[in-house]
């Protein structure tokens, strides 16, 4: 009980505080920018040819827009009234593509973006923890060596080419892969094995491409981390003792190792609802990436907020699920 | 200090490895001061050569050597990398430690600003503010800005391992004879945190360059300042890699690798050098010859 | 353990590939041969589903307006013609331009078999001066006191003043216009600014069949009675019978799309892509067979725009001394390979409009003088590109008067040097210096990650000025920040492409001086390069008077393109083009410059008239 009052409640202060301040910066960035919404409308009809015989008019439309956007009044008005929607649930419309709900844009490409980055931030971290354990165990091993080489040179190389090249080479020189989409055209959406193995062929790509530089990441990161602990006493004492080296490494080594590890892969999938935008332009992956880009370049304040907000949440209930669960993880801990 | 890194040298294959290279890139770096080109200007040699004993590394389709190019980018990009690293590491290692060590409110008010900057998602903030400050962009100021969301990762990660080494006896006996807060973070739980700190280091100054080209392949860095990234956009916006000009679309790859082995096996090998457990295991080594 | 999953993973991935043999045609279910694969303009849409066209802000040109939505008549730039779609004739104008009579076609019938009458056009006029918000609604309630049929074929509208232009609202000059809604779905929807239209009822000759939730695509099939429309009527059967209309991604898939027959009209490429594309599929095409290539027929055209309330460039000997520092060969050979028409006047240099206009006004050009007596016209530019053309290996054929534009502007820094100096700018050590002393530092804004080639040009002048001794530094901006510096006029140079074609007469009304808003406050009207000429609004308040199509008309145009040069508010360089490739390995006779019976813009509205002249190649 006391731990609790202790303990968890200001951390749950903690978290509300953090989302608070994190909207907030979040609405107030773009409207200090010079983007806004009602002219980004106005110049895409101008420069699409909308053919008014007097400008006037077009001065008209604007001050109507700028109604049905909820735009006028000032700063604060419009941050209040937005909290006011947030906590009835209604992220209100998307000024670019009026009057669609932000909502709904939202969850029409959220199970894409889930899907797509949920598993391959588990894949990568369950095989990159593996083998950097391994390689940062083994040390010595010529395996373990070649391993870090690759590890090493991968990495580093620039999403946007790694993306680009495997596009290049699995979708054109050798087109084993289809080279856009989330599934192919003129296929209904469904339950059905042909739609499933349709949508894993065109996730292939994708997913390959972010697995191999997120492997490169969780491998180098674990095998420095082992290679510290293998030096620790007990490790020591335990390969006197006998014990295989295969028990040691997986029971005493990695499960100290990956302490870390977790804190970072639970942060990491709190932040999937920002998208990976390079990944949708490079392989036409439909994802919230892309969403959000538009929005910015629009000036969409509604949609800029309800991507944020989830993104934001996102991550804050991740760090504070972790807070919450660490004593589990690690016994050693404890909090005064 | 020199013995020190001599004697590294001699010893660690990886820091030998590692040091070579990252003084081969700072000497290109510097030899950029020497260019005969102005890396702004366009058109100083024929578009599209490949390598040649004139123009060492060819040129590309804006008519530019790659070679002295390439040498400003390794400068301009080397310096944004180690100005976002120097400062977002120092102000995360402190709030790290000192959070991580006093607990309580401080810790509670220090990590809520901290997880504030990590809960914004970075992308879009980032291409909010460059439009905003386009006109005066510069590297400093990229720095700057990306420091600003790579500091707290920090933060977390240091407080995490001093919550882990608070408990640790000797901890508690520092306390006990008298250290305070400060000198205890500053001397006790530090050098714990150092191989962290460096490999954080080496992780920042790659994240800012990756960010550099991020923004850069969206024309939001200085797009006529030569970096790795905006050289990377340049190379894509000309379709270097479908036209098979591999000499400019592969040699800021390659730079950002060797880039990334070099100041990684650096840290590594440094690291292991400051570690005092694996020093421990060293000088164990040493006398007794026994095999780690 | 470890290695069973390895071994399982393996196998998976094998399986999978396996699988994929088959997996590469776009379309499984569909005959290729019987489809015609479009780029979508927009990439991809948020909301694929909404197409409720007369909400402002909804993009058409993924298809809907070039399959399912038409309008009154089509002005084609190519050819300077108008086509009568729904209206069966040029309008009648009456009581001095307050009155205008427009029949329509009959035989006409909307996809869902209810005929299209006088009853829709009304219709469409009335709701949207109904309901504030909506496209056109402003504009209608400027001038319409009523709008009526006369009988089921006859339209007939009483303005409040006299517009000789009005039938510019019904006519797709540049991309669309105020297509006709169905009467009988709008008359039920309360609120139309949150109504989808979808399922969308036809007037073109095809039907929605099916679109991607995501956005990436959507699939036309043409209507069973294609007679009943007007494009049935003009022009015949739309050869396709079923239309894709897809977004692959950024240049390089768009290139390996049609290098692997899987895309057969491509928007625009950059001129690499196109390069790549070339040597890559013998069977793409844009406009001219061998170099240049391009099409450049396009209606606007790029300027170094500058801020004219801004100094020094509210002096027209700088803007001349500008003009006259660039030198447009070098300009249009190493910033674009030779591949650009030169543009010096105020209207685009198109097919149609050199004969109109340039070629008319040459002798002017070449006698036209500055103050100071120096001729600038340079007619030997259109030769000196081919040279260069030649000097690189490229076939060239054709007329290069023709392709590369008659002339431009001659390549003169030292009469530039002589305007600057005589206005107190001092040239110190090879740089030039303000008359208040402060060194010459421009500022070119240019786009960050579109429209290429005004990127390419803000750098190519920059480095002519640069040459000339001025500090030049070029600035490229994302769209939002570039349009919005652009209408608040928060620039000083910069690269816009601000002028017209056909669409000249509505464009240039914005110049108007009763129209123009300071530097800081948006530019509603156009004119952001804040132009203030006493005798532009003499000529325009003339011009207001006419009816764009009469010879009164064009000579007033005529004289507002001298003055322009005369006073040379922003120097235009070169027309806008595109490189908008066709594959003809499943589909020819698409326009080309042997055959240019139409524009080829596969995103406006007036695409539809194209598809009856296409031909099937005959390959599966």
């Amino acid at each position: 009980m006391n731990f609790l009052k202790r303990y968890i409640i200001p951390r749950l202060i903690q978290y509300f505080i953090v989302i608070f301040i994190g909207i907030t910066v979040v609405f107030l960035v773009p409207r200090l920018t010079p983007l806004d919404p009602v002219v980004t409308v106005l110049n895409r009809m101008t420069a699409y040819g909308a053919q008014y015989l007097d400008p006037s008019a077009i001065e008209k439309l604007k001050e109507t827009m700028m109604e049905l956007y909820g735009l006028k009044g000032n700063v604060l008005e419009q941050y209040l009234k937005f909290w006011g929607r947030l906590f009835k649930g209604d992220f209100g419309p998307s000024l670019s593509i009026f009057p669609t709900p932000v909502i709904s844009i939202i969850m029409n490409s959220l199970p894409w973006t889930a899907g797509l980055l949920i598993t391959v931030a588990l894949l990568s971290w369950i095989i990159g923890n593996i083998l950097g354990g391994l390689a940062g165990y083994y040390g010595d091993r010529n395996w373990a060596k070649i391993l870090g080489l690759l590890a090493m040179t991968i990495y580093p190389i620039p999403y946007y080419i790694m993306a680009l090249v495997l596009l290049i080479l699995f979708a054109y020189v050798f087109p084993l892969f289809p080279m856009t989409g989330g599934y192919s055209v003129g296929l209904t959406p469904s339950f059905s094995l042909e739609f499933i193995l349709n949508v894993l062929k065109h996730a292939f790509l994708p997913a390959l491409s972010l697995i191999l530089i997120g492997i490169g990441w969780w491998f180098l990161s674990m095998r420095s981390l082992t290679s510290t602990i293998v030096s620790d006493d007990y490790v020591v004492y335990a390969q006197i003792m006998g014990i295989p080296s295969r028990r040691i490494l997986f029971q005493y080594v990695m499960r100290n190792a990956l302490l870390p590890q977790i804190t970072n892969l639970a942060l990491q999938i709190g932040g999937i609802f920002s998208g990976s935008l390079i990944t949708e332009t490079v392989f036409s992956y439909p994802g919230l990436g892309q969403m959000l880009y538009m929005a910015i370049n629009n000036g969409d304040y509604n949609l800029i907020m309800g991507i944020a907000v989830f993104s934001i949440v996102g991550i804050a209930t991740a760090a504070l699920l972790i807070d919450l669960l660490y004593p589990l993880f690690d016994p050693r801990v404890r909090y005064r | 200090m020199f013995l020190v890194i001599k004697d590294l040298y001699k010893s660690d294959k990886k820091f030998a490895f590692g040091f070579t290279v990252l003084m081969i890139l700072i000497f290109l770096a510097l030899i950029s001061f020497l260019s005969p080109y102005d890396p702004k200007l366009w058109n100083v040699a024929p578009k599209n050569l490949p390598p040649s004993f004139k123009y060492i590394l060819g040129t590309n389709s804006m008519g530019q050597d790659i070679f002295w190019n390439l040498t400003h980018a390794i400068k301009n990009s080397l310096f944004l990398g180690s100005l976002t690293a120097v400062i977002s590491i120092f102000v995360g290692t402190l709030v790290g430690l000192v959070a991580g060590y006093l607990g309580g409110r401080t810790d509670r008010i220090l990590m809520s600003i901290n997880d504030s900057f990590i809960v914004i998602p970075s992308l879009p903030i980032l291409i909010l503010i460059s439009s905003i400050i386009k006109q005066h962009i510069s590297i400093v100021l990229i720095a700057v800005i990306l420091s600003l969301f790579s500091w707290p990762w920090g933060g977390r990660q240091v407080r995490s391992i001093v919550l882990g080494l608070r408990e640790r006896e000797f901890t508690y006996t520092a306390n006990f004879s008298g250290m305070d807060t400060l000198k205890i973070v500053l001397t006790e739980h530090l050098p714990f945190v150092i191989p962290w700190v460096m490999a954080n280091f080496i992780n920042t100054i790659l994240w800012a360059i990756g960010m550099e080209t991020t923004l850069a392949i969206y024309g939001l860095s200085s797009l006529e300042t030569p970096t790795i990234g905006t050289t990377i956009y340049w190379a894509l916006q000309y379709q270097a890699l479908l036209r098979g000009i591999w000499w400019w679309i592969f040699t800021p790859v390659l730079i950002a690798i060797l880039l990334f082995i070099a100041l990684y096996l650096l840290s590594v090998s440094i690291s292991n050098y400051l570690d005092p457990r694996t020093r421990l295991q060293r000088m164990r080594m040493k006398e007794g010859g026994l095999e780690a | 353990m470890k290695k069973i999953s390895i071994l399982l993973l393996f196998i998976l991935l094998l399986s999978l590939l396996g699988s994929s043999v088959t997996f590469s045609q776009v379309l499984p279910k569909l005959p290729r041969h019987e489809t015609l694969i479009v780029d979508a303009l927009h990439g991809r849409l948020a909301n694929p589903k909404d197409f409720n066209f007369w909400k402002p802000g909804v993009s058409v040109g993924n298809g809907t307006q070039q399959m399912l939505l038409d309008g009154l008549w089509y002005l084609d730039p190519q050819t300077g013609k108008t086509i009568n779609a729904l209206a069966s004739s040029a309008p009648i104008y009456e009581n001095n331009f307050k009155k205008m009579t427009v029949k329509l076609r009959s035989g006409i019938y909307w996809s869902d078999g209810k005929p299209f009458t006088a009853d829709d056009v009304v219709f469409t006029v009335t709701y949207l001066m109904a309901h504030p918000g909506m496209s056109y609604s402003d504009a209608f309630n400027r001038y319409v006191s009523k709008v009526y049929k006369k009988d089921n074929y006859t339209v007939v509208f009483e303005l409040k003043e006299s517009v000789p232009a009005f039938h510019y609202l019904f006519t797709s000059i540049v991309y669309a216009t105020c297509y006709i809604m169905p009467k009988h779905v709008f008359e039920k929807v309360q609120d139309p600014l949150k109504f989808e239209f979808n399922p969308p009822v036809s007037l073109g000759p095809y039907l929605l069949k099916q679109y991607d939730p995501q956005g990436y695509w959507w699939l036309f099939e043409r209507r069973a009675d294609w007679k009943r429309t007007s494009v049935g009527q003009l022009y015949g059967m739309p050869k396709p019978r079923y239309v894709l209309f897809i977004y692959y991604g950024p240049d390089e898939k768009k290139v390996m799309s049609q290098a692997q027959h899987q895309l057969d009209l491509i928007f625009d490429l950059t001129p690499e892509a196109w390069e790549i594309l070339r040597k890559s599929n013998p069977y793409s095409r844009v406009w001219y067979k061998d170099f240049p290539w391009a099409w450049m027929d396009d209606v606007r055209a790029r300027i170094m725009a500058m801020n004219l309330e801004k100094a020094p460039y509210n002096n027209k000997d700088v803007r001349w001394a500008l003009t006259l520092a660039t030198d447009i060969v070098d300009v249009v050979t190493s910033g674009f390979d030779g591949i650009a028409r030169v543009n010096p006047l105020w209207i685009c240099a198109t097919e149609s409009l050199l004969k109109e206009y340039y070629l008319p006004l040459e002798d002017w050009l070449k006698n036209f003088a500055l103050e100071d007596g120096f001729k600038p016209w340079d007619p030997t530019v259109p030769d000196r590109i081919v040279d260069y053309a030649k000097k690189r290996g490229y076939t060239f054929s054709g007329n290069p008067r023709e392709i590369f534009g008659i002339g431009w502007w001659k390549y003169a820094p030292d009469e530039a040097e002589k305007l600057l100096t005589k206005n107190g700018f001092k040239k110190v050590g090879g740089k030039w210096y303000l008359p208040d002393g402060t060194p010459w530092k421009i500022t070119i804004t240019a786009p960050a990650n579109f429209e290429i080639h005004a990127t390419r040009l803000a750098f190519a002048v920059a480095d002519q000025w640069r040459k000339f001794g001025i500090d030049v530094n070029v600035e490229t901006v994302e769209a939002g920040p570039f349009w919005n510096k652009w209408n608040l006029g928060d620039f000083e140079v910069g690269s816009y492409w601000e002028v017209p074609a056909t669409d000249f007469y509505n464009f240039v009304q914005g110049y108007h001086s009763r129209f123009l808003k300071p530097t800081g406050q948006v530019a509603t009207a156009g004119n952001q390069i804040r132009w203030k000429n006493p005798k532009l609004d003499a000529l325009l308040d003339q011009l207001v008077n006419l009816q764009p199509e009469s010879p009164k008309a064009k000579s007033i145009v005529m004289d507002i393109l001298k003055l322009y040069v005369e006073e040379m508010p922003a120097p235009v360089f070169i027309i806008n083009l595109k490189f908008n490739a066709q594959d003809h390995y499943y589909w020819t006779n698409f326009p080309t410059s042997d055959n240019s019976y139409m524009a080829p813009v596969w995103w406006w509205g007036q695409f539809k008239f194209i598809l009856p002249f296409l031909q099937p190649t005959g390959r599966r």
